[in-house]
């Protein structure tokens, strides 16, 4: 796209300032500073962008507000980006370039990103309904910004019950982490257990995790909310029951935010829809990354667009649009091509529970069934309940394609890797169990006249042996024949136990 | 052998640790003997290279002439007239036609500082070019590189190594110092005690080992993720708070930047990338930061130390800075019972990377582009500042430059093997073979100086005056202890002669200590200011830690005070993983890992002629999973066929289960078919120049095929 003003900076607008905005601002920054690009940064909370997936830590305390931080508003002001944070975007005029601000304020784009977002769903709850406001009533909330993560904090302060609704990773993770830190919880999920539709069998052995976590967890349909002086006092269930508590956390998943897209006449469909260098369809000079972004081009032959690209609610994604843009965009003011190759193809959500006595993960395909009979799938599974363990490892044609994995965090961490990279596994899926077992801690111990007794120097233990038997009664002597015992010293145990055998045999 | 005499105290010839060794000469055959001697490094301690050194000083293989080759392409003995003044004539030549920096030097770090200051000398005023690099490069640089922009000097261990015995933790990062550096061990052993020794390595190395039965903890990454890890083990340190806000305030800048850019490694990201669990990231975190507070207090504190496992990459220098940046978070360096440090690798790896042997630089370890440096330089050398040329090409750039147009056409090399040690050895050995000359001075017909028009024997450690400064850059005495063989020369002499016949400026001394008086002069007031050294001090014994100033003392422990930037205040740089990087979706083949054997040293130019040695590691083992290999069909000790795009290596298979199934380890000792540099390739770090060594995508194959016998094929047959 060519700059109308030929010589001055051409202006990018971007509209949020989350997690995904300001990577993207960190890599237009050198534009910035080059005098190429003018940037304006658009966000709505009033803290700059801060790491999303990090707040139920600071929501219980483990995590300081200042540590999520992720931009510095003062530092970009200074290299000459325009910062408004605590400020919407109420209009976008596409055929005037131009947004308009809730202060009246209009700023002309050459070039507009939407980086808006998700927002949490709020379920249909009686007692919620408060006359058509958005405002839930006092002790209801999301676990979603840092003010969210602030009432957290403070009912947890007052050792009020917290009850988080919700059995996705979200509510799971706010769940153990409130539980972790002392607060009472209780957890209300739909199905069997939590994650079950993602964890399988394995859902049941993480809802024995986190009862043994101290987390109460109840399967049930929520129907309302039961205030008590306008404030949230319990949870009522569809069976007639009533979870009491001080706070309700609402953990039901996340929406893309596109109400300014759809307003200004974007074509939305669950996220905005981009093509696969991350344009807006049917529109100049529009953009869309992170959880706002649907990737779908009109060319329904696309391979980078062919499966289900509806957002995922996931900060990696959208970090990986955030670099691709940023690294084009600069290639193209640099004057270079694109040495960008494309968008990473998009793979299956990584899920990785994000506790600390309570390892979960899983991606990919998990629902196969191990007993199917289906040309080049392989399912293993291998369950011990008892021991709080189960894995479930899917292949096709020997490649990793889904897996579950509860209780065994190196097995976990080691097959995430393995799906990241689209290895194949090896024939032996056990082996991969066995990264959480014991037996490879135990130091192999020498024996037999054959073996290294003295690896610094080379000495076997019949060696040692030998001089033991030509009249060495000490470490030193044996060192002193031998060089045995010589480098690092880590062996002088093992020679007193010659020694002392030799003359223990002697006596 | 008989000995005479009480023996010379001197040091070993390998590697930086320099364990004190008292060397015999005996009385038949001109040989020695050799025996550990007590010092504050090795505590008397030695390993079987140290043992087993003066093995080489009477080899049959030892040169003994000088060597020319002859018209019909054989190399034969030749008199040193002879062959200098043809050096002499040759680089004449060649700088006629094509310019003065068609003449080059490559060095090494087994150099004693006299000879590796001289040579810097040698190249810049005798053969007036720019291009000297050396093998330093493709061992300290990225470390090198990381502590001058943090601490804004650049001394492998800033502290005495005894410092170590008191910690209560240690991080060890890619660095297998049990094998390559066996009396090091010793002082692990308080954090071992105390549970605190963590070892990050993809192999279960017999360093990680050393954490077995609760002495620590072993973090197995996958190649190439250190950077990750280190932001990740950061990230926890600054989510719970555990880093020293005081340290922070008072003697670093830096911070906001470098924890705005760690909210983004969260532990559970981290392990994603790494393979390590989240939890044994926090645990690892966790257990630095109590070791950091416990040294705060006073009490045995915490220390950070780095090897060539995270540094010898292409993101090498942001990886060791990560490492410095979690140390400086932690409140580590410049106090008195914590640190950070690296273990630098060979023998004389620190001080031969302070004198002028790298392409941008001049003694004392100054910028070779600093007007004042410069000046100071051309002062003490009586020469006019423009005399002295500008900056060269670092090492993997030189050696690319070999044969080209406006390259390289004739090359010197000083104590390197680089047919064996540089990477994407193949094209190395093309380089080589396409000069108009080739001068190599080794004791032995080193791979590399096979290749050489003219090769210059020179003199074995225990033949020589000299110094050497080890890891924890305290200066140590060389000494003389047996009589070198009638025909072999010292380099400075051959520096001395050449410089002459080439008509340079300035003093080129044979005499060692003559040299050495000289390059105390060169680094007054630089970095590594040695100007209050002469070797009546060091004979006497005392403990040399530069800067040793003229008219001062050592300095065992640096940045007790301050930092050496200007204000005094260390820097957290951010760095991250380059986004390219990041979770690429190509399906990963195995990835090489290169490194060293307890039983041999660098290109295995000496230790390959140790029996003792060679017998026990006689043939490159390529190590590799059991499970890895029953997929490839590969059974123990079978002959493997490993191949990169760069080249490909054969070796034994030897299965392990100590070693990541994504990860197979060659160690870079051998030649010829067996040699691991065939596969590296010629990526390098963009600050420092390291190349990337220690992952390489490879493919491993059995030469000879065994159908049917693995148990994927046995699963198959039931399927």
């Amino acid at each position: 796209m060519s700059n109308p003003e030929s010589g001055a900076p051409e202006r990018i607008v971007i509209v949020g300032f989350g997690p995904v905005a300001a990577r993207l601002v960190e890599h237009l920054e050198p534009l910035v500073a080059a005098g190429k690009v003018a940037v304006t940064v658009i966000g709505q909370e009033k803290e700059a962008a801060y790491n999303r997936v990090l707040v139920a830590d600071v929501a219980v305390g483990r995590s300081r507000e200042a540590a999520i931080g992720l931009a510095d508003p003062a530092a970009l002001m200074a290299l000459g980006v325009d910062v408004r944070l605590d400020t919407r975007v109420a209009q976008v005029d596409r055929p005037a370039r131009q947004v308009l601000l809730d202060d009246g304020e209009v700023i002309t784009y050459h070039r507009l990103v939407f980086a808006t977002g998700s927002r949490p769903i709020l379920p249909c709850l009686e007692g919620m309904d408060d006359g058509g406001s958005q405002a839930l009533p006092a002790g209801v909330g999301f676990l979603r910004d840092l003010d969210d993560a602030r009432a957290v904090a403070t009912a947890l302060a007052s050792r009020e019950r917290i009850v988080v609704l919700g059995g996705g990773i979200l509510g799971i993770e706010a769940a153990i982490a409130a539980a972790e830190e002392g607060g009472r919880v209780t957890l209300v999920h739909h199905g069997r257990s939590p994650m079950e539709r993602l964890l399988g069998e394995g859902a049941l052995v993480l809802a024995a995790a986190l009862r043994n976590a101290g987390i109460a967890v109840v399967a049930g349909t929520s129907t309302g909310v039961h205030l008590a002086d306008g404030r949230f006092a319990g949870l009522d269930l569809a069976d007639g029951t009533r979870i009491d508590g001080g706070r309700l956390v609402l953990a039901c998943g996340v929406r893309p935010r596109t109400e300014l897209a759809e307003e200004c006449g974007l074509d939305v469909a669950d996220g905005v829809l981009v093509d696969h260098t991350l344009r807006a369809v049917n529109a100049e000079g529009i953009w869309a990354i992170g959880d706002c972004a649907e990737v779908r081009c009109r060319d329904s032959s696309c391979p980078a667009c062919t499966e289900d690209t509806a957002p995922q609610g996931l900060i990696g994604p959208g970090w990986q649009q955030a670099d691709y843009l940023g690294m084009a965009w600069a290639a193209e003011f640099a004057g270079v091509p694109a040495s960008v190759v494309g968008l990473p193809e998009r793979r299956d959500a990584v899920l990785v529970l994000k506790a600390r006595g309570v390892d979960a993960v899983t991606a990919g395909e998990t629902d196969a069934d191990p007993w199917a009979v289906q040309p080049g799938l392989a399912v293993a599974v291998w369950a011990d309940p008892g021991h709080g363990r189960y894995v479930k490892i899917v292949t096709r044609d020997g490649v990793l394609t889904g897996l579950v994995c509860v209780g065994m965090p190196r097995t976990g961490a080691e097959l995430v890797l393995l799906f990241e990279r689209g290895s194949e596994l090896p024939a032996d899926r056990s082996s991969l169990l066995r990264l959480d077992s014991a037996e490879g801690v135990v130091a192999a111990i020498p024996s037999g006249p054959d073996a290294t007794l003295c690896r610094c120097a080379g000495v076997t233990r019949g060696a040692v042996a030998d001089s033991v038997v030509n009249g060495c009664t000490s470490v030193p002597d044996v060192s002193a024949s031998t060089r045995a015992g010589t480098g690092c010293g880590g062996c002088h145990e093992d020679i007193k136990a010659v020694i002392e055998q030799h003359f223990a045999v002697a006596v | 052998m008989e000995q005479t005499g009480p023996g010379q105290q001197t040091h070993c010839p390998y590697c930086a640790l320099q364990c004190a060794m008292t060397v015999s000469a005996s009385t038949a055959g001109g040989g020695a003997t050799v025996a550990g001697r007590d010092f504050p490094t090795n505590r008397g301690g030695l390993c079987r290279k140290g043992w087993s050194a003066a093995d080489l000083l009477r080899h049959p293989d030892r040169l003994t002439a000088p060597l020319l080759r002859g018209s019909d392409g054989v190399l034969r003995e030749a008199p040193w007239d002879d062959v200098l003044q043809l050096i002499s004539n040759r680089v004449r030549t060649i700088q006629a036609a094509h310019g003065r920096d068609a003449v080059a030097v490559f060095g090494g770090g087994g150099l004693t500082n006299e000879k590796a200051y001289t040579l810097g000398k040698f190249a810049r005023l005798a053969l007036r070019t720019s291009r000297i690099d050396y093998n330093g490069r493709f061992c300290m640089s990225s470390a090198a590189a990381a502590g001058n922009r943090a601490f804004g000097v650049d001394r492998g261990l800033p502290f005495p190594l005894e410092d170590l015995d008191a910690a209560s933790v240690i991080l060890l990062l890619g660095s297998n110092a049990a094998d390559t550096m066996p009396p090091f061990v010793q002082h692990l052993r308080g954090a071992r005690g105390a549970g605190g020794l963590v070892v990050v390595d993809p192999r279960r190395s017999a360093t990680a080992r050393l954490a077995d039965q609760g002495k620590g903890i072993h973090l197995q990454p996958t190649p190439g993720t250190d950077l990750a890890l280190l932001l990740g083990l950061a990230h926890v340190v600054v989510a719970e708070g555990l880093e020293d806000r005081a340290f922070l305030e008072e003697r670093t800048i830096g911070y906001d930047d470098v924890a705005r850019g760690l909210a983004r490694w969260w532990p559970e990201r981290v392990q994603s990338l790494t393979g390590v669990p989240a939890a044994s990231i926090r645990a690892t975190a966790r257990l630095l930061a109590r070791g950091a507070r416990s040294g705060a207090d006073g009490g045995p504190g915490a220390y950070i130390l780095t090897g060539r496992g995270i540094e010898q990459h292409a993101d090498g220098t942001d990886t060791t800075t990560a490492a410095i940046n979690l140390a400086l978070l932690l409140g580590l360096p410049g106090t008195s019972h914590s640190g950070y440090g690296t273990l630098t690798g060979q023998g004389n790896g620190q001080g031969g990377r302070e004198h002028g042997q790298k392409a941008d630089q001049l003694p004392g370890y100054r910028k070779i582009t600093d007007p004042a440096g410069r000046a100071h330089i051309a002062n003490v050398w009586g020469v006019p500042e423009d005399a002295i040329p500008g900056p060269g090409l670092p090492a993997v750039e030189l050696l690319a430059a070999l044969g080209r147009p406006d390259g390289v056409r004739c090359l010197f090399v000083h104590g390197a093997n680089i047919a064996v040690s540089a990477p994407n050895a193949t094209t190395v050995i093309d380089g080589l073979r396409s000069l108009d000359l080739l001068v190599v001075s080794d004791f032995f017909l080193s791979e590399t100086a096979a290749l050489a028009d003219v090769v210059l024997p020179v003199l074995q450690w225990a033949e020589e005056e000299g110094t050497i400064t080890n890891l924890e850059g305290r200066v140590l005495r060389r000494r003389a202890a047996v009589a070198p063989p009638e025909s072999a020369r010292s380099e400075l002499w051959i520096m001395q002669e050449l410089a002459r016949l080439l008509e340079a400026p300035s003093l080129f001394s044979e005499d060692p200590e003559t040299m050495f008086n000289e390059l105390a002069r060169a680094s007054a007031g630089g970095l590594a200011d040695y100007s209050g050294l002469d070797y009546d001090l060091l004979d006497g014994g005392t403990a040399a830690y530069w800067p040793y100033p003229m008219g001062g003392t050592g300095t065992p422990r640096l940045f007790l005070d301050a930092f050496a930037h200007p204000g005094g205040r260390a820097a957290l740089v951010r760095v991250a993983p380059q986004a390219a990087t990041i979770g690429s979706n190509v399906p990963a083949p195995l990835l090489l890992a290169t490194g060293r054997l307890l039983e041999h040293y660098q290109s295995g130019t000496q230790t390959r002629r140790v029996s003792e040695l060679l017998s026990a590691q006689p043939e490159p083992r390529l190590q590799l999973h059991p499970v890895t290999a029953d997929g490839l069909g590969i059974a123990q000790d079978d002959r493997v066929v490993v191949t990169s795009e760069n080249g490909e290596a054969h070796a034994l298979a030897d299965l392990t289960a100590d070693i990541r199934q994504d990860t197979v380890f060659l160690a870079f000792h051998y030649a010829e078919a067996g040699s691991a540099n065939r596969l590296t390739g010629s990526a390098t770090d963009p600050i420092s120049g390291m190349p990337e060594f220690k992952t390489t995508p490879v493919r491993v194959a059995a030469l000879s095929a065994h159908p049917s016998r693995s148990l994927a094929d046995k699963l198959e047959v039931n399927a």
